[in-house]
C-alpha cells in the first residue's frame, strides 16, 4: 500500500465547507456564553461570579460533549448536523427564553444552567464529530492544526463582534436568534452538500428549513421581544434583585447614582430623586402646620424622610403594599443613608396592605383624619394602580383628610402622559378636592407633574417653611404652578371605577410620545 | 364548550327559542384587546407552555361537595326526622323561617323597629340561603347569589339598609350614592371568549355582519325607548320590586322573550346569544322559557346600565357579606337557630315542631306570627295536609351547578385581560355552555398569586318533567363526576388551567330561584303563594316571582312589617310605594 507522503490538502467538496464550519461553529458556541453570562449578570446582579459560573459550567459542558462523542459510533453525517439544529434551537432561543423565564419563573437558575448544559454539551460533541469525518482525508497533525486554528479565530471573531457590533445593534434576544438562524444554515448546507453520506437526507433537509424559517421568523418579530425585553434590562450594574410577592425590585449602581426599579421601571435615581421629593412634599407643607401626615405608597422612605425634617410632625402612617419594599429600606445600609433612616424612627409607622382597604378601614372606624395625604404611587399602568387613582379613591381621600388638611398626589408627566395628568386632575376636581396642579424639572423623569388638593379652594403657595433644601426655593415656588402653552389641561374624562379611562389614556400616552412628538 | 357528561344529554333549546343574550354595556375596546394580543399575552402563552412542559406534574386538585345537604332537606321532605318527646318549649312573638336575605331582612327590620321578640329557625348550619359563602385557603367566595347592582334611586329602603350595613357612605355634592370602593366592581368588569379570543364586554361584536350589528342597535335603542317611557299610571315600566311596576306592559308577561324577540324580527345569533345568557345568568332559564316581562325587568329594572350611572357592588363572598351583615344588625344571639328544621306548623295555633338535626332534640316554638322566608314549596309539607291552597307545582324552580375553584395562577387568555365576569360564548344555539366564571379575588391585587374563580351552570328545562331529570342528574352524579364536568368546563376556556387548580369545592342546588315562566308574575299562583295561611306570612323571594336579592329583601321587610301592625304595634313603613 502506498501511503501519501504529504496528503494534499483535502479537496473533497465537503471538505472546506466543514471547516468553514468549525469556524461558524466556533463563534457560535462563544457568542452563546457571552450572551448567557451576560444576561446572567444583568438579571442577578453580581457579574462576576455570573460571569465565572456561565464559564465554568459551559466549559465543563463541553468537555461532557467531547467524552459523550466517543459513543457516537455510526451516521456521523446525521449526528452532526442534528447536533447543529439542537444548537440551533436552544441557543437560538436561549435570550428570549431567558428573559420570559424572567417575567414569568420565581427563579431562572435552573432554565440558565439547563440552556449553558444543552449548548456546552453540543458544543462539545462538535468538534471531535468534525474531526472525525475531516480524518480519512488528512493527516492527524494537519487536521488538529486546522480545526483548532480555526476554532480560536472563531472565538475570536465572536468575542470582538459581541460587544462591538453585535449587542449595540441587535440586542441579546436578536443576536441569539441570529447565531440560531447560523447554526441552522450550516446544518442546512451540510444536509445538501453531504445528501449522499446521509442515511435520511430528506428528513434532515426539511428539519433544517423549518428550524431555520422559524428562526428567521422570530427574529422578524426580535424587536417585539427586544421592547418587552427593554423593561428587564438596566443600563447600570445590577446590584440587588429580588422577586417579591408582588413585584421585581431591581437596584442598580453606577459610581454614585443609586437606581430602584420596580418591574422595570425606573422609581428613583439618587443623583435627583431630592427634586421630586422636595417637590411633592414641601410645597404642601409650607400650607398648613402638620402634626400627623399619612403617606400612600412612598415605600421607599425618601418622601418620609422629607416629612421628618419638619420638627412639629409627631405621627406619620405609611402604607405600603409590599412588605419586600419597605423591608428593604429599612435594612440595606446604602438605602438607609439614603432616606437616612425614616423608616426606622420612631414617628412612623408602617402598614403593609392594600392603601384602598387601609382607607377605608381608616374612615370607618374613629381615628382623627390628618392634616397632609401624600400619595406616592407608581403611574397608573394597570388596572390595580388605576383603582387608587379613581373618583371613590379620592373622595375616601377627602374624608381622611381634615377639615383644613392638604393632600398631594404623584401623577405622573404631564409633557410625556398629558391625558393621563389631566385625568388625574380632573378626577380630583369631580371628588371636590379642589386641586392645583404643579410641574418640576426631574432630570432623570423629566418634567413631572403633581397635584395639591383641600377642601376649599386656596392660591398657590408662595413661601416655603425654613428646613434644609438643595432643590426648592421661594423663587422657584410659584412658578412651579406654572404651565406653558403647549401644556395646557387636555379636555378629557375623569378615572371612574368601573371603567378605568386613566389605565386607557396612560396606555395610549405612552404609544403616543411625548407632547412635542404629536402631531 | 365543555362536553356534556355522556348520561347527561345537554339540556334541550326549545327550537323556537334560540338562545341569547344580554349586553351589559359599551362595546369592546379592541385596540386594546389587539395590543395585549400582541405582546404580553403571546408571549404568556409561550411561557406557560414551556414551563408546563418542564414542570413537573403538580398535585391533583383536593375536591368537596359543599353547602346544602340534601339528605337533610330530603329528609325533611319524606318526614322521616326521628320522633323525638319535646324537650323544651320555646314562646316568641315573631319566628322567622329560612335564614336568606328575606328572613334576615325581616329580623333586620324588626330589630330596625325595636318592639318584639324575634326568633329565626335555619335548617342548615350557616346562615344565607341561596346567597351562602365559602372559604377557600386562598380566599372567601360565593355559593350562590354573589352581586347587587346599587340600587336605582327610587329604592329608599335597600340605600336605607345599604347606608346601616356600611355599603353606602354618603352622598355627594349632587346627591349620587357613594359605595364603599372595595365593594364597587372595578374595570375590567367582564369579558367573554368567541373561539380561543377574549373581548371587553359581554356582546361578542368580533366580525358580526353589519345585519347583526344593525339588529343589536335595534335592540339597544328599543331598550332606551322603553327607558325612558312611564306607564299611563306615571309608574315606571319595570320597576323593583317588580310589585312597583307600571300596569302598561305587564301583559307581556303572557309570552316568551324569545317570542317577544321573534316578534321584533331580532334573530341575530349573536343577540339571541347575549339575551340568553342574561336570562340564565339572574333566572336559570332560556329565554325561550322566560316571560318576557321578566326578561325586559332584567334589562330596565334598575335603569339600563349603560345610562343609569350605577355600580355592581359585590365582596369575595358574595352576597354572603350581606347576610353576614344584616345578622349582626339583627343581633339574634340565642335567637338565632341554626341547623334546626321545622317539621311541622300549625297555622292556626302559631306552633311550631322544631327538630334540631345535629342531636334529634325536638322543641316546640309557640309564636303568634310566622314568617315562612324559606322556599315556598316546602311549606305544603309543613303545614297540616290540605291546608296549603297553593297547587303543588305552581312555582317551579331551576337547578345550579356552582363550583368555587382554587387556582394556583390567575387565569389568563389571549386579548380581553382578566375580568370580574369571564363568559364563554356558544352561538349554535342547540348547544348550551356555562356562564363562566366570576373572579372571587377580583378586588385583590394582582400580584398577589393566585385566584379564587365561582363557577356558575344553571340546569335549565322546559317544564316539571325536565326541571326534575337535570335535578336527579345533579344530585346523582357523584363528587368525580362534577370535578371532572367543572375542570373540562374550565379547559374548555383556557386549556393550560388544569394542572393550576388546587381545590374545586361544588355546590349542587337543587331549588336555586323561582323560575319566572310566562304567566307567573301577575298570575294567580303567586297571589296564593304570597296569601297568609292562618298565622304564616309567606315571604321568600320566590313568592315576589322574581329571584333577585331585592325582591328578598322587600318581601321580608314588608312581612316584617305586617306582623308588627297584626301584633298591634304598627311602625311606619320604610318602603317607598
Amino acid at each position: 500500500m502506498t501511503l501519501p507522503t504529504r496528503p494534499a490538502p483535502d479537496d473533497r467538496p465537503g471538505a472546506r465547507l466543514l471547516l468553514a464550519s468549525v469556524l461558524v461553529v466556533a463563534t457560535c458556541g462563544l457568542v452563546y456564553e457571552l450572551i448567557a453570562a451576560t444576561m446572567a449578570s444583568y438579571l442577578l446582579g453580581d457579574s462576576v461570579t455570573q460571569f465565572s459560573l456561565v464559564i465554568g459550567v459551559y466549559l465543563s459542558a463541553m468537555g461532557l460533549g467531547s467524552w459523550l462523542s466517543k459513543s457516537i459510533e455510526r451516521d456521523l453525517y446525521d449526528r452532526f448536523i442534528l447536533v447543529q439544529l439542537i444548537i440551533a434551537v436552544v441557543g437560538g432561543l436561549a435570550a428570549g427564553a431567558l428573559f420570559l423565564g424572567y417575567a414569568y419563573l420565581s427563579t431562572i437558575r435552573p432554565l440558565l444552567f439547563s440552556i449553558l448544559i444543552i449548548v456546552g454539551t453540543m458544543v462539545g460533541l462538535e468538534i471531535p464529530l468534525l474531526m472525525r469525518i475531516l480524518k480519512d482525508g488528512q493527516d492527524l497533525k494537519d487536521l488538529v492544526a486546522r480545526v483548532l486554528a480555526f476554532d480560536y479565530i472563531g472565538s475570536l471573531l465572536a468575542s470582538l463582534l459581541f460587544p462591538l457590533a453585535l449587542l449595540p445593534h441587535l440586542g441579546l434576544v436578536r443576536t441569539s436568534l441570529l447565531f440560531g438562524l447560523l447554526n441552522a444554515l450550516v446544518a442546512l448546507l451540510c444536509a445538501r452538500t453531504f445528501r449522499a453520506q446521509l442515511t435520511r437526507p430528506r428528513v434532515a433537509m426539511s428539519q433544517s428549513i423549518a428550524i431555520a424559517v422559524l428562526l428567521a421568523a422570530l427574529f422578524a418579530f426580535g424587536a417585539r421581544i427586544e421592547r418587552f425585553a427593554e423593561n428587564q434590562l438596566y443600563d447600570a450594574p445590577v446590584v440587588f434583585s429580588n422577586k417579591t410577592a408582588y413585584q421585581r425590585l431591581t437596584l442598580t449602581r453606577w459610581a454614585d447614582d443609586v437606581r430602584l426599579y420596580i418591574d422595570g421601571n425606573l422609581q428613583f435615581s439618587s443623583t435627583d430623586e431630592h427634586r421630586y421629593h422636595e417637590s411633592l412634599v414641601h410645597p404642601a407643607m409650607s400650607e398648613v402646620p402638620v402634626t400627623r401626615a399619612l403617606v400612600l405608597g412612598g415605600g421607599d422612605g425618601l418622601a418620609a424622610r422629607e416629612l421628618l425634617k419638619y420638627p412639629k410632625l409627631e405621627h406619620i402612617d405609611l402604607v405600603d403594599l409590599d412588605p419586600g419594599m419597605t423591608d428593604l429600606f429599612r435594612r440595606d445600609p446604602m438605602l438607609v443613608a439614603l432616606n437616612g433612616g425614616s423608616l426606622l424612627d420612631p414617628r412612623i409607622t408602617v402598614h403593609n396592605t392594600d392603601a384602598m382597604r387601609w382607607l377605608e378601614d381608616h374612615v370607618r372606624g374613629d381615628a382623627p383624619p390628618f392634616d397632609l395625604v401624600l400619595v406616592d404611587l407608581p403611574d397608573p399602568n394597570n388596572f390595580s394602580l388605576g383603582k387608587l387613582y379613581s373618583h371613590p379613591f379620592y373622595r375616601l381621600l377627602g374624608r381622611a383628610l381634615a377639615p383644613s388638611g392638604v393632600g398631594v398626589i404623584q401623577s405622573t408627566s404631564p409633557y410625556l402622559a398629558p391625558r393621563s395628568y389631566w385625568c388625574i386632575v380632573n378626577t380630583l376636581a369631580a371628588a371636590d378636592l379642589h386641586p392645583r396642579p404643579y410641574h418640576a424639572h426631574v432630570p432623570s423623569f423629566g418634567d413631572w407633574g403633581f397635584v395639591l388638593v383641600s377642601h376649599q379652594p386656596r392660591t398657590p403657595p408662595t413661601t416655603l417653611a425654613s428646613v434644609d433644601l438643595r432643590f426648592l426655593n421661594d423663587d422657584l415656588l410659584p412658578t412651579l404652578f406654572v404651565f406653558p402653552t403647549d401644556q395646557r389641561p387636555a379636555d378629557v374624562e375623569i378615572n371612574r371605577l368601573s371603567d378605568q379611562l386613566l389605565v386607557h389614556y396612560y396606555e395610549e400616552d405612552l404609544r403616543r410620545g411625548p407632547i412635542g412628538r404629536r402631531s | 364548550m365543555p362536553p356534556a357528561p355522556k348520561d347527561s344529554p345537554t339540556p334541550p333549546v326549545p327550537k323556537d327559542s334560540p338562545a341569547v343574550p344580554v349586553p351589559k354595556d359599551s362595546p369592546t375596546r379592541p385596540s386594546h384587546a389587539a395590543d395585549n394580543l400582541s405582546r404580553r399575552a403571546l408571549l404568556g402563552t409561550t411561557a406557560t407552555a414551556v414551563a408546563a412542559a418542564c414542570a413537573p406534574a403538580p398535585p391533583p386538585p383536593t375536591a368537596a361537595f359543599v353547602g346544602q345537604d340534601p339528605d337533610v332537606a330530603h329528609r325533611l321532605r319524606d318526614a322521616s326526622f326521628a320522633r323525638t318527646p319535646i324537650s323544651r318549649d320555646i314562646t316568641t312573638e315573631i319566628a322567622i323561617v329560612g335564614g336568606g336575605v328575606a328572613g334576615l331582612a325581616a329580623a333586620w327590620r324588626l330589630r330596625r323597629a325595636g318592639h318584639a321578640s324575634v326568633h329565626l329557625i335555619e335548617l342548615e348550619p350557616e346562615l344565607g340561603g341561596t346567597a351562602r359563602g365559602g372559604q377557600l385557603p386562598r380566599s372567601a367566595h360565593p355559593l350562590g347569589a354573589h352581586y347587587l347592582p346599587s340600587p336605582h334611586p327610587g329604592c329608599h329602603a335597600l340605600e336605607l339598609l345599604l347606608t346601616d350595613l356600611g355599603v353606602l357612605l354618603s352622598r355627594d355634592a349632587r346627591g349620587r350614592a357613594e359605595y364603599t370602593p372595595s365593594a364597587v366592581v372595578a374595570a375590567p368588569t367582564e369579558r367573554h371568549q368567541l373561539g380561543l379570543l377574549w373581548d371587553e364586554g359581554l356582546y361578542p361584536a368580533r366580525d358580526e355582519s353589519p345585519d347583526e350589528s344593525a339588529q343589536w342597535t335595534r335592540w339597544r335603542d328599543h331598550l332606551h325607548a322603553l327607558d325612558a317611557r312611564r306607564g299611563a299610571d306615571g309608574r315606571r315600566l319595570f320597576n323593583l320590586p317588580v310589585a312597583r311596576s307600571s300596569a302598561e306592559l305587564r301583559h307581556l308577561d303572557r309570552i316568551s322573550l324569545a317570542r317577544y324577540l321573534d316578534d321584533l324580527g331580532l334573530t341575530s345569533p349573536r343577540l339571541r346569544w347575549a339575551v340568553d345568557y342574561a336570562c340564565r345568568d339572574d333566572y336559570g332559564c332560556t329565554a325561550a322559557q322566560l316571560s318576557a316581562f321578566a326578561g325586559l325587568h332584567h334589562f330596565l329594572a334598575r335603569g339600563l346600565e349603560d345610562t343609569r350611572d350605577g355600580h355592581t357592588l359585590t365582596w369575595p363572598d358574595g352576597n354572603f357579606h350581606l347576610v353576614r351583615a344584616m345578622a349582626d344588625r339583627a343581633a339574634l344571639a340565642d335567637a338565632l337557630l341554626l341547623g334546626t328544621a321545622v317539621t311541622a306548623i300549625d297555622p292556626d295555633a302559631g306552633t311550631l315542631t322544631l327538630h334540631t338535626v345535629a342531636t334529634g332534640e325536638t322543641t316546640r316554638m309557640h309564636a303568634r306570627h310566622i314568617l315562612w322566608a324559606a322556599p315556598r314549596f316546602v311549606l305544603p309539607r309543613v303545614l297540616p295536609r290540605g291546608r296549603d291552597p297553593l297547587a303543588p307545582g305552581a312555582l317551579t324552580y331551576a337547578p345550579w351547578l356552582v363550583a368555587s375553584v382554587e387556582l394556583r395562577a390567575r387565569p389568563r387568555g389571549v386579548g380581553a385581560p382578566l375580568a370580574w365576569d369571564n363568559v364563554p360564548v356558544q352561538l349554535d344555539p342547540a348547544r348550551t355552555t356555562s356562564l363562566g366564571y366570576v373572579l372571587a379575588t377580583h378586588a385583590d391585587d394582582p400580584r398577589h398569586p393566585g385566584a379564587v374563580i365561582t363557577y356558575y351552570e344553571p340546569l335549565p328545562g322546559d317544564d316539571a318533567a325536565a326541571l326534575s331529570a337535570q335535578r336527579t342528574r345533579l344530585l346523582t352524579g357523584d363528587l368525580d363526576h362534577w370535578t371532572n364536568h367543572v375542570r373540562a368546563a374550565l379547559v374548555a376556556m383556557h386549556p393550560g388551567i388544569d394542572r393550576d387548580i388546587a381545590h374545586i369545592h361544588v355546590t349542587r342546588w337543587g331549588h336555586a330561584m323561582i323560575r319566572p315562566v310566562p304567566g307567573l308574575l301577575f298570575g294567580e299562583a303567586l297571589t296564593t303563594a304570597r296569601a297568609p295561611i292562618g298565622r304564616v306570612h309567606p315571604c321568600a323571594a320566590d313568592t315576589a316571582g322574581l329571584p333577585l336579592f331585592e325582591e328578598a329583601f322587600y318581601s321580608g321587610v314588608l312581612a316584617a312589617e305586617s306582623a308588627l301592625t297584626a301584633l298591634g304595634r304598627p311602625t311606619p313603613t320604610i318602603v317607598e310605594t
